[in-house]
C-alpha cells in the first residue's frame, strides 16, 4: 500500500458523506465501505524490466503454469517506460505468494501491426486458453502506435494465434466475457481508430485533438475440444467513443467494460467522465453508437477499468486521481470513492497510477495494480 | 621523509633558488616532529570501515590497463606507502629536491592537517576476470562473495558509472586533503590503471554521535550496527576464516544514487515521514518519540494498517525485515552541479535539475546476505524509490589491512 492512506482514506470518507447525504440512515451503502486493508502482493516487473502493470484477471481453472484464483497481470511499457512496447504476462499466486512470469510475447510480430505492447484487454477462459490486446507504439505515443491485434496464448504462455483486422484497432481496456466453455462471447473497447499523435492540437483548447471513432467491438468465438479458439464473427455494438491522444496516460477512450445479467454492456470513457449502457450488447446485430449516459463527471475523474462488486454495483478506477468510485448503475447513483491510492508523489495522489481491477474469487476484495510502485496490491475487509 | 612542513622549506628553497616565487621568503618554517595519524593506516583491518566517518570523501573507480600482474602489485605497493604517508600528514611520497622534475607530490596538501584522512582501497571483479580473460592469474583467487552484483529493479547505470578493477575511498574532513589523496594515487598508477569513475561526497557535521542528515533532510544511518561492538563487526563486517586472503577485509557496495530533490521538496511533510518510516525533525520511528527507539514493524493502526507503512525505507531495510541482515553503511551526500534530467516516475518532469543525491557507500561480511539481501525487496517496494534512482557503482572486495612493510592486497598475490 502506499503511506498516507490512512489520511487520504479520511478525505475519501469526507467525499463519501459529501456524495451520500443518507450515510446515516442505511446500514451499508455498498461496498467500499467494507474495505479497509490494502496490501502490497507483488512486484510486477519482470527480469527483462518490463513496467506499468495494467490488466489484472483472475484464472478461472488450473491449466498449464497456472493454477486456479491465480492473478494474471500484464505490462504496457517496456524498460525504457515507454508505453506501448511491455510484452510481458506475471503470474501471482496467493497460495504461495509467488510471482512467476506466465509469458513473454515476442517484441515485432508479422501478423500484429505495429508489435507489440500488452493492454488491459486481458482475459483467460475455462478452457486455459489466455487472450490479450496488444495496443503497440515505436516511442511511447499515439504518433508511431499501430493498429495492434489480440493474441491468444495457451496456459504455458506459449503463442498460438494472432487475430487483427480493420475491426481491431488498438484493443485497449478490460473484457467483459461470456464463457461457456466451448464458445465464447468477448467484448473490447477499441480505441485507436483515427487517433493522431499528442503533438496534433486543437487550435481551440491546445490540447490533442480528440476524435470520437471509438468502438466498443464483440467477438465469438469458438474453442474446438484441444484446439485454439477460433474468431467466428465480430459485430459492432458501440460507437462514436471521445479518444484523445495524451503523452502522460497515451490515450483516453473507451476503456472499461462490464456486462450485465440482462445483457446489458456498460462502458467507461475516459474522455467524457462517464459511464454509459449499451442496451442487448449480447444479440445485438448493431450498434447502439455510445449508448444510454448511466452518470457523468462528479467522482468520475478519467474512468478506467470495471469490475462487479457483489451487490451488483461497479467499481470503477479513477486515473485521475487514485480513487475507486462505486456506482449503483441501475439508479446511476454515483455512492462513493475510496482513495485506495494515495501516493502524493503524484498530483493529486495517485494520478495515473490505477488501470486494472479483479475482484477476489471469494467477493471480499479486490486486487488492483498501482503504475507508479508497479505492484499487485489486494484490497480487503479490516 | 619530507614531511609537508619539510617539503614546505625545501619549496621555499627552491622557488628561491629559481627565482620563480617573486617574494617566496627563504625557508622560515622548523622542521616539526611529523603528527602522529589520526587513524592509523597499517593494521589488522583497512581504516576508513569502521573508522568515524569524516565530513567528506573522494571515492575513484580504476580500469587496470596493464598486462603483468607484478606491474598491478607493484601500484598497490606504491599505493600502500603513499596511503600511509599521506595518512600521517606527509607528502605522498618522498620528494627530493629536482628543480629539473616535475613535483613528486602535487602540494595542495603542504600545511594541511591529515584531516583523519582514511584511504581505502577494494578490488572489483575485474582484477580477477575481465570479458573472460584471466589476466594476471588471480581468477582461481576469485572471492565467492565478490559476485557479479545483479540487476535490481529501477537499476539505471550508466556504463561510464560502474564497475571499476580497483576502488580507493579516500576520506577526510578536509575536501582538500581527500582529493589530493586519490589525484596523487592516480598519478601513480600511471600506466597500470586509469580512472573509470569518480564521485566526490559531503556529510553534514553535527555534534558528536548524532547521526547524519542526508539531502532529504532525514537522518540516516540510525540503525547502523554499532561499530564500537567487535563482535557485532566480526558478525557483520569482517570476513572471517571463509574468506581465505580476505579474511579480515570487507566486501564494499558503492552505488551513486541520484535524489529528486525539486521532486521531494514539493512533497507534504507526512508524506515524506511516511515514505521514510521516520519522523523528520526528531528521526523516530512512526509511532515513537526518540530516534533511537525500536522499530515496532507490528505495530497496526484501527484498520489493521501498519504505523510504518509497509512500503516505507525503514521498513524495508530493517533486519527485522530481512532475517537479520545488517550491513554498515558510510554514505555520503553528492552534488554534480546541474544536469538535464528526465525523472522515471510519474509526473516525469524533464529538464535542468540540481544532479545530486547519495553516494551509497556499505560494508559487510558477505554482500549476497547483505546489501543483495536487503535490497533486492527494496528495490521493488520502497516508496523511496519513486524519488531515487541508482545511476552506477560496483561491488569491491577490500583486503584486510596491511602490516608495515607489507601492501594492502599482499596476501592475494602470494601464493599463486
Amino acid at each position: 500500500m502506499t503511506p498516507s492512506r490512512l489520511t487520504l482514506k479520511l478525505l475519501a470518507a469526507c467525499l463519501a458523506l459529501a456524495t451520500a447525504p443518507l450515510a446515516h440512515a442505511a446500514p451499508t451503502q455498498g461496498f467500499l465501505e467494507t474495505i479497509h486493508k490494502h496490501v502490497t502482493l507483488a512486484s510486477t516487473v519482470t527480469d527483462n524490466g518490463d513496467l506499468n502493470p495494467y490488466a489484472v484477471v483472475i484464472a478461472p481453472v488450473s491449466a498449464g503454469k497456472i493454477a486456479k484464483d491465480d492473478v494474471l497481470v500484464d505490462n504496457f511499457n517496456d524498460i525504457s517506460n515507454l508505453q506501448g512496447t511491455g510484452t510481458t504476462i506475471v503470474d501471482y499466486n496467493p497460495a504461495t505468494k509467488k510471482t512467476t512470469q506466465f509469458a513473454e510475447v515476442p517484441r515485432k510480430l508479422a501478423q500484429c501491426p505495429g508489435g507489440v505492447g500488452l493492454s488491459t484487454a486481458m482475459t483467460m477462459l475455462k478452457s486455459g486458453w489466455v487472450i490479450v490486446g496488444s495496443t503497440p507504439s515505436l516511442d511511447g505515443t499515439t504518433r508511431t502506435k499501430g493498429d495492434g491485434c489480440l493474441l491468444v496464448l495457451d496456459p504455458n504462455g506459449k503463442l498460438v494465434a494472432t487475430w487483427s483486422g480493420p475491426t481491431i484497432n488498438d484493443p485497449w481496456g478490460n473484457m467483459a466475457v461470456i464463457d461457456r466453455g466451448d464458445t465464447a462471447t468477448l467484448f473490447i473497447s477499441m480505441s485507436g481508430f483515427g487517433l493522431p499523435g499528442p503533438d496534433v492540437l486543437d487550435p481551440k483548447t491546445h490540447y490533442p485533438v480528440i476524435v470520437r471513432k471509438a468502438t466498443v467491438l464483440r467477438l465469438e468465438i469458438s474453442i474446438p475440444e484441444g484446439k485454439a479458439p477460433l474468431l467466428v464473427s465480430q459485430t459492432v455494438v458501440g460507437d462514436g467513443f471521445a479518444q484523445r491522444a495524451d503523452r502522460d496516460n497515451f490515450l483516453f477512450g473507451p476503456t472499461g467494460l462490464a456486462l450485465d445479467k440482462d445483457g446489458t454492456l456498460y462502458v467507461t470513457d475516459g474522455l467524457d467522465d462517464v459511464i454509459t449502457a449499451i442496451p442487448n450488447a449480447v444479440t445485438r446485430t448493431d450498434s447502439a453508437g455510445t449508448g444510454r449516459v448511466v452518470t457523468q463527471g462528479q467522482l468520475l475523474q478519467w474512468p478506467l477499468a470495471m469490475a462487479w462488486s457483489p451487490q451488483g454495483h461497479l467499481l470503477v478506477c479513477n486515473g485521475k486521481n487514485g480513487q475507486v468510485v462505486e456506482v449503483d448503475p441501475a439508479s446511476g447513483k454515483q455512492i462513493y470513492a475510496q482513495w485506495i491510492d494515495s501516493d502524493q508523489a503524484q498530483s493529486p495522489p495517485g494520478n495515473g497510477d490505477l488501470f486494472g481491477l479483479a475482484m477476489t474469487p471469494d467477493g471480499s476484495g479486490f486486487y488492483y495494480v498501482e503504475d507508479d510502485m508497479n505492484t499487485l496490491v489486494k484490497a480487503a475487509p479490516r | 621523509m619530507t614531511s609537508r612542513r619539510g617539503f614546505l622549506t625545501g619549496a621555499a628553497g627552491l622557488a628561491g633558488a629559481a627565482g620563480v616565487l617573486a617574494g617566496a621568503r627563504p625557508g622560515v618554517a622548523k622542521p616539526q616532529p611529523m603528527a602522529p595519524a589520526d587513524f592509523a593506516f597499517f593494521g589488522e583491518h583497512q581504516a576508513g570501515i569502521v573508522t568515524p566517518q569524516q565530513l567528506h570523501t573522494y571515492f575513484a573507480a580504476f580500469d587496470l590497463t596493464a598486462d603483468k600482474r607484478e606491474d598491478v602489485a607493484a601500484v598497490l605497493r606504491a599505493w600502500t606507502a603513499a596511503a600511509a604517508r599521506m595518512s600521517a600528514g606527509l607528502t605522498a611520497v618522498d620528494l627530493g629536491e629536482s628543480a629539473d622534475q616535475p613535483p613528486a607530490d602535487s602540494g595542495e596538501a603542504l600545511g594541511l592537517s591529515p584531516a583523519r584522512l582514511t584511504v581505502t582501497f577494494g578490488f572489483g571483479p575485474g582484477l580477477f576476470v575481465k570479458d573472460g580473460k584471466d589476466r594476471y592469474g588471480l581468477a582461481a583467487r576469485r572471492p565467492e562473495a565478490l559476485i557479479d552484483l545483479p540487476r535490481f529493479n529501477g537499476d539505471q547505470l550508466i556504463p561510464a558509472r560502474t564497475g571499476g578493477d580497483l576502488a580507493v575511498q579516500a576520506c577526510a574532513d578536509d575536501p582538500q586533503v581527500a582529493f589530493h589523496a586519490v589525484r596523487t594515487l592516480a598519478r601513480l598508477a600511471d600506466g597500470v590503471a586509469q580512472f573509470r569513475w569518480v564521485q566526490a561526497g559531503f556529510t553534514s557535521g553535527g555534534k558528536a554521535g548524532e547521526t547524519p542528515r542526508n539531502l532529504m533532510g532525514f537522518k540516516d544511518g540510525t540503525m547502523n550496527p554499532a561499530t564500537t561492538d567487535p563482535a557485532l563487526m566480526d558478525a557483520t563486517v569482517w570476513v572471517g576464516d571463509e574468506g581465505g586472503w580476505m579474511r579480515g577485509g570487507s566486501y564494499m557496495v558503492a552505488r551513486p544514487i541520484r535524489v529528486a530533490l525539486e521532486h521531494w521538496d514539493r512533497m507534504k511533510l507526512s508524506f515524506q515521514e511516511q515514505t521514510v518510516g521516520r519522523r523528520k525533525l526528531s528521526g523516530a520511528p512512526l509511532g515513537k518519540t526518540r530516534e533511537f527507539d525500536p522499530l515496532d514493524l507490528d505495530a497496526l493502526d484501527k484498520d489493521g494498517n501498519p504505523v510504518i507503512p509497509e512500503n516505507s525505507h525503514v521498513r524495508l531495510g530493517a533486519p527485522a525485515a530481512n532475517e537479520g541482515a545488517q550491513i554498515l553503511r558510510r554514505a555520503y551526500s553528492y552534488d554534480n552541479g546541474l544536469a538535464f534530467i528526465a525523472e522515471r516516475w510519474p509526473p516525469w518532469r524533464q529538464g535542468m535539475q540540481i544532479d545530486s543525491g547519495l553516494l551509497f557507500i556499505c560494508y559487510q561480511r558477505d554482500p549476497r546476505t547483505g546489501f543483495v539481501k536487503i535490497f533486492e525487496n527494496m528495490a521493488k517496494f520502497d516508496m523511496m524509490n519513486q524519488f531515487v534512482t541508482h545511476i552506477g557503482g560496483g561491488l569491491f572486495a577490500c583486503p584486510p589491512g596491511a602490516k608495515a612493510g607489507r601492501f594492502v592486497g599482499q596476501g592475494l598475490f602470494e601464493v599463486v
